[in-house]
């Protein structure tokens, strides 16, 4: 599925932009960066507040101030990592340690989504009364994010 | 529930490494190879610079740096193209296959280290 992406994009404009370009490429890279400390930085916090850390902390406006800013971070990598891919999609369709990251990613993704499905009417309650599932899958969330990342960077050496 | 969050931990241990690996470990730092060839193939591109290279009876792909890295040197695209024949110091890959990573390109009398 992966080389069949990687057979669409190469050999686009917009490939051949990401690979020639002596800027786009580093670029992106520091893009990509600025999305992941972003992610992690805003919802790592919340994870670990709902998973019982910093109980000082309500739930709720944590939750309000956090989210945009780890949403951001994710539209940041889902762009920036389209132009890190285009430049090299042939290798990167090869390299199993990729696979691996999209998996986790959509495991991270569907974490998210599903807390937001069940425990999202139950915030308000959380700082007397938190759910040990949703604590669970909170601490699997910011897990599951820095699987990705770690994988992210291992790329390069796999 | 858990069974995700422990398949979500089982899938984060240590990988089996596949062999697209460009970084310096990949190559044995012991073996210095010394090629003096025009490059073929010139890929003067991210995230590293390709080319491809006839040496002892055999096409060998040659791994150059970043463009913006080897540009901030002094190579410049023009120098290592149009057939011009360069001095090539690198390693070969440690698994054996055919390609090589650059340490630094003389053109002329100019030495450009690429790493």
């Amino acid at each position: 599925m992966l080389d069949m992406l990687a057979g669409l994009v190469e050999g686009t404009a917009f490939a051949l932009w990401a690979a020639r370009d002596p800027l786009a490429y580093p670029v992106a890279n520091m893009v990509h960066l600025l999305g992941l400390v972003m992610l992690v930085g805003g919802i790592g916090l919340l994870d670990l507040r709902l998973a019982g850390a910093f109980r000082a902390i309500a739930v709720v406006p944590l939750a309000a101030a956090v989210t945009p800013v780890a949403v951001a971070g994710l539209l940041l990598l889902v762009a920036s990592g389209t132009v890190l891919f285009a430049a090299d999609a042939a290798a990167l369709a090869r390299s199993q340690t990729f696979s691996l990251k999209l998996v986790v990613l959509g495991l991270g993704l569907g974490n998210a989504l599903l807390f937001r499905l069940w425990w999202q009417k139950r915030l308000p309650a959380w700082d007397t009364d938190a759910p040990l599932t949703g604590r669970l899958m909170a601490m699997g969330s910011l897990l599951l994010w820095l699987g990705v990342a770690g994988l992210g960077r291992w790329i390069a050496y796999s | 529930m858990r069974k995700v969050l422990i398949g979500a931990v089982l899938a984060l241990l240590p990988v089996a490494a596949a062999s697209a690996h460009h970084g310096w470990s990949a190559y044995d730092a012991t073996l210095v190879l010394t090629v003096k060839a025009p490059l073929q193939a010139l890929s003067w591109g991210n995230p590293h610079g390709s080319a491809k290279v006839k040496w002892q009876n055999a096409e060998w792909d040659v791994i150059l740096a970043p463009v913006t890295r080897m540009e901030a040197r002094g190579l410049s695209k023009d120098m290592v193209s149009n057939g011009q024949t360069v001095t090539l110091i690198g390693y070969p890959r440690a698994d054996g296959s055919r390609e090589m990573r650059i340490e630094r390109v003389i053109v002329g009398d100019r030495t450009i280290e690429l790493r």
